[in-house]
């Protein structure tokens, strides 16, 4: 048993293709709201923050939106008031609303899908598809601080030589375009030499194969199961979700299948707060009988 | 790609399949699906793009001293992202397509957007911006010489390519906010990116201008050394 996040990447990865997608693809009240909610909740969850700046941007958005598509968008019948000849719709404003709040339920989703899919998760998916892009992935991930290093140790160097001598923009800025030379042609040559020094331990000779720390168990299995079996359902309830915007906004019929569908899609979207309950449930049985 | 025996009708499917099957297989995809399924087809359009690539790249022999070179332009692109207002990522993706070929510019384009992405904030927009620089890179592939030959052109070329990466990200914008394609909407988009366009043009310009020679010749020197 283990937690959401601990689970192998192509589960972690179906997941949210499959939240996302019913989101965006299917502009819904009941989806959205419930997307929005389980998104909010993974994220406190994860980040832990308190500050209201990192929401600050959503506030804005939302507003922005809103008041955007009433602007271009002249559709529906219930026109609230009469700008520069345009009328201007509570329709549109509903509309412009809704979408915002599915965008901004999507960039939340996102935030928690780069939480838990680190460089080294997504190595692996690589991997799958192709292991030589996966090795200049990983070899770009490494070159990152490689090479803020190097630049550090050149700085230094120069510095010794009798850079930054003059004080002034004009010898800063000179000097610092001779570092960034010099970091260029140290990093093709570090290259190259790798790349020589990968030839001779045999890359290359023969078939690639890969290394994983990651594996399929039942966990993962199972996992997979769940979220097919949800996305299943709700794709079932998807005909009965289907929302009339313009010219009036129309909800779908009450059916059962829509109801099961929107069940099944809140269930999913609480799926990784679900798990993250019960890990807590167990420590705390776990540390209780000690 | 790889049981095509004959080199010259393998060079003609590289062309065919960015500049023919993909626009057709969006046209497809309007049809079938209902047209407000815009975004589905677009995004799965420039995944499958991606992975086209890539694949026909994992078939094919490439040098190590090669592939170690693009991993080392892409951590310099990510590297350079990091720069405020201006970034360099479009310069050194072109300049990488004009020394080592549009392969390996795509390669640069697309790896740095994803990678960079990991700082910057990973999205349904990831896959848009792997296509727009790749592509930026695989086209300055195929117009190296008079890219090389003319430092007008390239001024040009770079210029062209900021503003049609700004005009690719708002299809996506427009798109992703109206689910259709709004043409009064997207000239807005199109209006209030005008900064960010203008930003994006000159700074590719300026690192072009600056980047190209030092650049060029650190890469010519390491392709006659070398051999890559």
């Amino acid at each position: 048993m283990k937690g959401f996040k601990d689970h192998n990447p192509i589960a972690v990865t179906v997941y949210f293709l499959a939240v996302a997608g019913i989101a965006m693809f299917n502009m819904n009240v009941v989806i959205f709201t419930s997307l929005l909610a389980g998104s909010l909740i993974l994220f406190f969850i994860y980040y832990r923050t308190k500050s209201a700046k990192t929401h600050l941007f959503s506030v804005v958005f939302f507003i922005t939106m809103a008041i955007l598509n009433p602007v271009f968008s002249h559709n529906g019948v219930t026109v609230l008031f009469v700008m520069n000849n345009n009328p201007v719709t509570l329709e549109a404003i509903l509309y412009g609303c809704f979408t915002a709040t599915v965008i901004i339920a999507v960039l939340y989703c996102f935030r928690c899908f780069s939480q838990i899919m680190t460089s080294d998760k997504l190595l692996y998916i690589f991997g799958a598809l192709s292991p030589k892009t996966a090795l200049i992935l990983s070899m770009s991930l490494r070159y990152v601080p490689l090479f803020g290093g190097q630049i550090e140790k050149i700085n230094k160097a120069q510095k010794a030589l009798g850079a930054y001598k003059d004080d002034n923009i004009l010898d800063t800025l000179k000097t610092g375009l001779r570092i960034s030379s010099i970091t260029i042609t140290w990093a093709i040559e570090n290259g190259i030499t790798t790349a020589d020094s990968m030839t001779a331990r045999g890359y290359g000779s023969g078939k690639r194969s890969r290394f994983s720390v990651f594996r399929f168990c039942a966990g993962d299995f199972l996992l997979i199961g769940i979220i097919s079996l949800l996305t299943i359902v709700t794709l079932f309830g998807i005909k009965d979700m289907k929302y009339v915007y313009y010219p009036a906004i129309v909800p779908p019929k009450t059916t059962l299948f829509g109801v099961v569908g929107y069940i099944a899609y809140a269930l999913l979207v609480l799926l990784p707060v679900i798990y993250h309950i019960k890990e807590a449930v167990l420590w705390k049985y776990l540390r209780s009988k000690i | 790609m790889i049981a095509i025996k004959s080199s010259k009708i393998r060079g003609t499917l590289k062309i065919i399949i960015p500049f023919l099957a993909i626009p057709l297989l969006v046209v497809l995809g309007a049809l079938v699906f209902d047209a407000n399924k815009y975004l589905l087809v677009s995004l799965g359009v420039a995944v499958l793009a991606i992975i086209l690539f890539i694949a026909g790249f994992e078939k094919k022999t490439t040098g190590t001293r090669r592939m170690v070179i693009v991993a080392v332009m892409t951590a310099l692109c990510i590297a350079g992202r990091f720069i405020p207002l201006f970034k360099p990522i479009t310069a050194l993706t072109i300049i990488t397509a004009i020394y080592l070929g549009g392969e390996s510019g795509f390669l640069v384009g697309s790896m740095a957007a994803l990678l960079s992405n990991f700082y910057f904030g990973q999205g349904p927009w990831t896959p848009f911006q792997m296509l727009s620089w790749g592509l930026i890179g695989l086209i300055a592939g195929y117009l190296a010489t008079p890219i090389k030959k003319s430092k007008i052109f390239m001024c040009v070329f770079a210029l062209l390519s900021g503003v049609a990466f700004s005009f690719i990200m708002d299809i996506w914008t427009v798109l992703w906010y109206s689910g259709s394609f709004n043409p009064g909407l997207y000239l807005s988009a199109i209006t209030t990116a005008i900064p960010h366009t203008v930003l994006y043009a000159v700074s590719n310009l300026i690192f072009i201008l600056f980047l190209s020679k030092p650049f060029g010749e650190k890469l010519e020197r390491i392709k006659i050394k070398y051999g890559v």
